[in-house]
């Protein structure tokens, strides 16, 4: 019951920190947001690249294997691809970042609130949610589609690698699959989807480093709650947001 | 004098740990008032909730009249340039450098250009004896170098009342002279008035117009230092003798003139 009441609770207290955010988002400051761009965005395409790369890669193992009983290895291009556009893509790269970025803005921000610094934003008379929280939400909502995009493409790339020694296709026929495959409905699903992953990763990442208490020991806890809110979070939404999406 | 600042049955708690009930206290203009206390008591709650870093749970703050519980937007920023607050460990901004974090207040106040910015953050360095440090990074300060950088930041938009939160922990002897000695300084020079939290009793002997005592979940004794050491109460005598001054009123006086030369 207290478990319910405390997740009730922070599900409250991101809904507000969400409000505040969306108040303060045309006053962003620029330089703020480029930073948090490039430490989101740039500083992630190596986790996202290679991710994807092997992830499309034991998928087109897995893919020509399996169908080749059926004399359908040829198709493995399409099967790969619709999966990286539709779910892998988005998922892996919204798992794997916001493990990475959401961990980052606690432990920063859980610093900086156990040692009075968010404190003294306010005191200095600025807002901390306009200096801390905005321009994060902004800059994941912005990159985490891009390194989706990277990802859907590194992956297809993976898998045609794979596609064309197991099965001997050439990479035209493999690339012809996949523009045969998807469709501008599937790359934007999974665009869509990034979005609101990059949301959730920043805005869980910021509530609990501004909720963070205790010291070092409070900060350390706090990165591990972040990793694990936002993997579930992601992996939650991902279902619901595939059904609305399919239903729209 | 003109009161600045009141407190008016004031109630805080967080969850079952009650810490305030009816807590009444005025801070006058010019003075330094001390507040000592406890560990754990809630003297650095009371700062928070002067300047709204923490909402109250029933009464009121007043600071130049204004209920501070009623500012919003221009009123609230206005309220935090006028009162300053120095956190106990400074609350540099790792990421920035000496300058930036002194430039900060000045940026968010719309105090002029970049030039008088740059300006501005020369000299209150100067003012707290640490000129020509603009570029290093807090990381490459000391503990007293921290405080020190802290107060320029709080000073720079010139404001009235500096909260001061346990200025003088964790320094060493010669640091401690110092604080003591920029917080006489800026009252003397400046008129600010000063709200000093400590339960260091020899920087409160030392900086002291009038002293606090917070006890029992409210100030259960406010007066000069001598009403303080005649008061017949156990627990202010406890913990005034637990902290005796080792300091002379002759060495008051030439902290008060050393300042930020050494």
């Amino acid at each position: 019951m207290n478990k319910a009441l405390g997740l009730l609770s922070h599900v409250g207290g991101v809904a507000t920190l969400t409000i505040r955010t969306f108040r303060q988002m045309v006053r962003v400051e620029a330089a703020l947001l480029v930073e948090q761009m490039d430490h989101a965005g740039i500083g992630s395409w190596s986790i996202a690249v290679l991710t994807a790369l092997f992830t499309g890669a034991v998928m087109a193992i897995q893919f020509a294997v399996g169908l080749e009983p059926y004399g359908a290895s040829l198709y493995t291009g399409k099967l790969v691809s619709l999966a990286m556009f539709r779910e892998l893509g988005p998922t892996l790269t919204a798992v794997l970042v916001g493990g990475r970025v959401g961990a980052g803005f606690t432990a920063e921000i859980g610093s900086m609130n156990v040692t009075e610094q968010v404190d003294a934003i306010s005191a200095l008379g600025a807002d901390p949610v306009q200096k801390l929280v905005v321009p994060r939400v902004l800059a994941c909502v912005i990159m985490l589609p891009l390194l989706t995009i990277l990802a859907d493409f590194v992956g297809c790339f993976g898998g045609m690698l794979i596609t064309m020694q197991e099965v001997g296709i050439t990479p035209r026929f493999f690339v012809e699959q996949v523009i045969d495959t998807i469709e501008i409905p599937d790359l934007f699903h999974g665009l869509a989807k990034s979005v609101f992953f990059g949301y959730f990763i920043a805005i869980i990442g910021c509530y609990v480093g501004l909720n963070t208490r205790g010291g070092t020991e409070g900060v350390g806890r706090s990165t591990t709650n972040t990793v694990v809110a936002i993997s579930i979070t992601v992996l939650v939404s991902n279902f619901m947001l595939t059904k609305l999406f399919l239903a729209i | 004098m003109e009161t600045v600042i009141r407190f008016e049955k004031v109630h805080k708690a967080f969850g079952d740990n009650r810490i305030y009930v009816d807590l009444d206290l005025e801070v006058r203009r010019g003075e330094v008032l001390t507040v000592i206390g406890g560990s754990g008591m809630g003297k650095s709650v009371m700062l928070k909730m002067l300047i709204r870093l923490l909402s109250i749970d029933a009464g009121r703050v007043l600071a130049f009249g204004q209920d501070v519980a009623t500012m919003e937007g221009r009123a609230l920023l206005n309220l935090r340039r006028r009162i300053a607050m120095l956190f106990q460990g400074a609350a540099l901004f790792d990421s920035l450098s000496v300058a930036q974090n002194i430039r900060y207040p000045l940026i968010e106040h719309g105090w002029g250009t970049r030039a008088e910015q740059d300006k501005r953050v020369a000299e209150v360095l100067d003012m707290v004896g640490m000129p020509g440090i603009e570029k290093l990074r807090p990381s490459e300060l000391s503990g007293g170098m921290k405080k020190r950088v802290g107060l320029a930041r709080s000073i720079a938009v010139q404001p009235e009342v500096i909260l001061y939160d346990e200025p003088t922990t964790g320094l060493d002897p010669l640091n401690v002279r110092r604080i003591n000695g920029l917080i006489l300084r800026l009252k003397e020079q400046l008129g600010v008035t000063s709200v000093v939290v400590t339960h260091d009793m020899d920087s409160c002997f030392t900086v002291t117009d009038r002293l606090a005592f917070l006890y029992d979940k409210k100030m259960s004794f406010v007066g000069t230092l001598e009403q303080a050491r005649a008061a017949e109460f156990p627990a202010l005598q406890e913990f005034i003798q637990g902290g005796r001054g080792t300091l002379s009123d002759d060495d008051v006086a030439r902290l008060g003139e050393e300042g930020v030369n050494q």
